[in-house]
């Protein structure tokens, strides 16, 4: 995929407002996503999609009459939110992990260095 | 602006208050909440070492402050380098326990930078019907301590010669490039901006990559100009370098410092690259005209962080007075530890890449006893400069890292580019050259006289690290 389609794909703010929802979701339909988006009408996220789609940022899974989207997986901008929700949830993980352990003080009175 | 904005989300099996004062304690919870700073309190600086391409890869500084902090359940960041962004941190009860959210905000400058690093190609734009600038800078490693705020102050300089009208007609477009403190990058970014259609670049990095792409960059019809502080020799052709020389400053610097001292040996220690060499010469040249002696010298690497074995030459050097040459975060580490070791008891330290953003990650406590000498500090009296900060804080915001010389010639050099610019007859990079050896203008920090290729007559200030900023005397 061309990474500039997929920059004038970005450039809109509805087209990121979407694709956050798609990443933090791991899938969602049409009408979820309508609902979820208050600032344009259910046919302008249609056309939304559509340029997201063949940009090749989200992918697209029909079931029935149904249409569910995603994040692409193969795409530059799932490559960088994947390595920053991995970053992410990393730190909150060693985070968790050095409480539990009793690495941390547990009262909160852990002396600071300076 | 429209943004991403990443969750993560954890349940920890503590009460809030426990994993709140994870946060900066350093007990190994991880990169985010091994954050590195002296206090959790609103506007204190905050280092975050995100091993964000690997552990092999070795961290990624981002560099921010703490722009809102609740006990036990908030602290918001905002951070300025990779990228500038926002990352807020809630602290709930959850059950016996508690749950802890990340959201992290991601712009399109964000979004780009770290798709280059991860080797995509980002194309720039359309340049077409404006006047491509490049401006190369340092968004990670070492350097990017110093060059906080330089892309602010690129982009508020664009805006106000956009505002005059442009250069013939067309508004000024910046186009941005990392070096990441590597000369090797620096070099390729170089030339994408060359690519992009800049016909001019401004290269506010180290020397050790300016060097390397100005040599390099020798068959492109591009005017490199290096506004920074630095060691000169390269000036001529399509290159100009701004900035403070070492040996200037030195002079304006080193019979205050042993007086303040109340001593004359000299420690030199610095980075292992062509300006802390230079500023090393001239030392050596300018303290023996002043009566002053060298007990000792040192390199390190950039990049180091452990400074220890170097730190202890200094101690048993005997030394009155350190100059220091190291830069951005190295500096930073190099004081800090010097602070630990002791050696504020016993010397001064005189550092020639002393600015804003630098001393404020080294900190209050550690930075006291440090004199830094350069063309420009925030505290210098004067309407330009005064109204220059109102309109910089009016268009960042109070949490916008604080404006240093470094940073602040970066404003001048696009300025008299454009004045150069416009003077000369077409887009014609050498006849813009030319133009720009003799141009002149007032700014924040005084009048500036650019004489040649690598001459930028200016007024310097001596400037001694204070808790929250600098004491600000004339020095030459």
């Amino acid at each position: 995929m061309a990474a500039d389609e997929a920059f004038d794909a970005l450039a809109d703010p509805v087209r990121r407002e979407i694709l956050t929802l798609l990443a933090q979701h791991d899938e969602c339909s049409a009408g979820e996503l309508s609902d979820r988006i208050n600032r344009v009408g259910r046919t302008a996220v249609s056309s939304h999609l559509r340029v997201l789609r063949t940009a090749g940022l989200i992918a697209e899974r029909r079931n029935g009459r149904f249409r569910y989207y995603s994040v692409d997986a193969t795409g530059p901008a799932q490559d960088v939110i994947q390595l920053l929700q991995e970053l992410f949830q990393g730190s909150l993980d060693a985070a968790k992990a050095a409480v539990e352990s009793g690495a941390a003080d547990p009262d909160g009175s852990i002396r600071r260095a300076m | 602006m429209s943004q991403l904005a990443l969750t993560a989300e954890q349940h920890v099996d503590a009460p809030p208050a426990a994993v709140f004062a994870l946060f900066g304690a350093g007990t190994g919870a991880g990169w985010l909440f091994d954050a590195v700073c002296d206090r959790v309190a609103l506007g204190a600086v905050v280092t975050l070492q995100a091993p964000m391409f690997g552990m092999a890869a070795g961290a990624v500084e981002i560099l921010g402050l703490i722009s809102a902090v609740r006990s036990p359940s908030r602290i918001e960041i905002r951070h300025d380098q990779p990228w500038r962004g926002r990352l807020r941190v809630h602290v709930d009860p959850d059950g016996s326990g508690t749950r802890v959210r990340l959201i992290a905000d991601l712009d399109d400058a964000g979004l780009h930078w770290l798709m280059r690093r991860r080797g995509f190609s980002v194309p720039d734009g359309r340049v077409e019907g404006t006047h491509p600038v490049g401006l190369l800078t340092s968004k990670s490693g070492s350097a990017s301590v110093f060059a906080s705020a330089t892309e602010n102050l690129a982009a508020m300089a664009v805006e106000e010669i956009n505002a005059e009208g442009g250069i013939r007609g067309k508004p000024v477009r910046l186009i941005v490039g990392d070096d990441a403190t590597d000369p090797r990058l620096g070099t390729i970014e170089a030339w994408r901006l060359v690519h992009a259609g800049c016909r001019a670049i401004m290269a506010s990095t180290t020397s050790a990559t300016f060097t390397r792409a100005a040599r390099d960059l020798r068959g492109a019809d591009v005017l490199m100009v290096q506004p920074v502080m630095n060691e000169g020799g390269m000036g001529g052709g399509l290159r100009v370098q701004l900035g403070e020389r070492p040996e200037r400053q030195l002079r304006a610097a080193a019979a205050p410092m042993m007086e303040v001292a109340g001593g004359r040996r000299w420690f030199l220690a610095g980075n292992d690259y062509v300006w802390p060499q230079v500023v090393h010469s001239a030392a050596r040249r300018v303290l023996a005209d002043h009566g002053g002696t060298v007990v000792g010298e040192g390199f390190a690497p950039l990049g180091t962080r452990d400074f220890a074995p170097l730190i202890e030459n200094v101690l048993r050097s005997g030394a009155d007075i350190v100059l220091s040459s190291f830069v951005g975060a190295d500096l930073v580490h190099f004081e800090r530890q010097c602070h630990a070791m002791g050696v504020r008891e016993r010397c001064r330290s005189l550092a020639l890449a002393l600015d804003e953003p630098t001393r404020e990650r080294i900190g209050d406590d550690a930075a006291s006893g440090m004199w830094g000498v350069s063309g420009y500090f925030e505290q210098l009296p004067g309407d330009l400069n005064e109204a220059f900060l109102r309109r910089y804080r009016a268009a960042y915001g109070a949490f916008a890292p604080p404006v240093s010389s470094i940073s602040e010639s970066v404003y001048e050099a696009l300025h008299l580019y454009a004045i150069a610019a416009r003077r000369a007859a077409d887009d014609d990079a050498v006849a813009t050259a030319r133009e720009l050896h003799t141009s002149h203008k007032a700014f924040p920090r005084g009048m500036v006289s650019v004489v040649g290729p690598e001459t930028m007559q200016q007024r310097l200030f001596l400037a001694e690290a204070t808790p929250g900023g600098f004491l600000v005397s004339r020095a030459g």
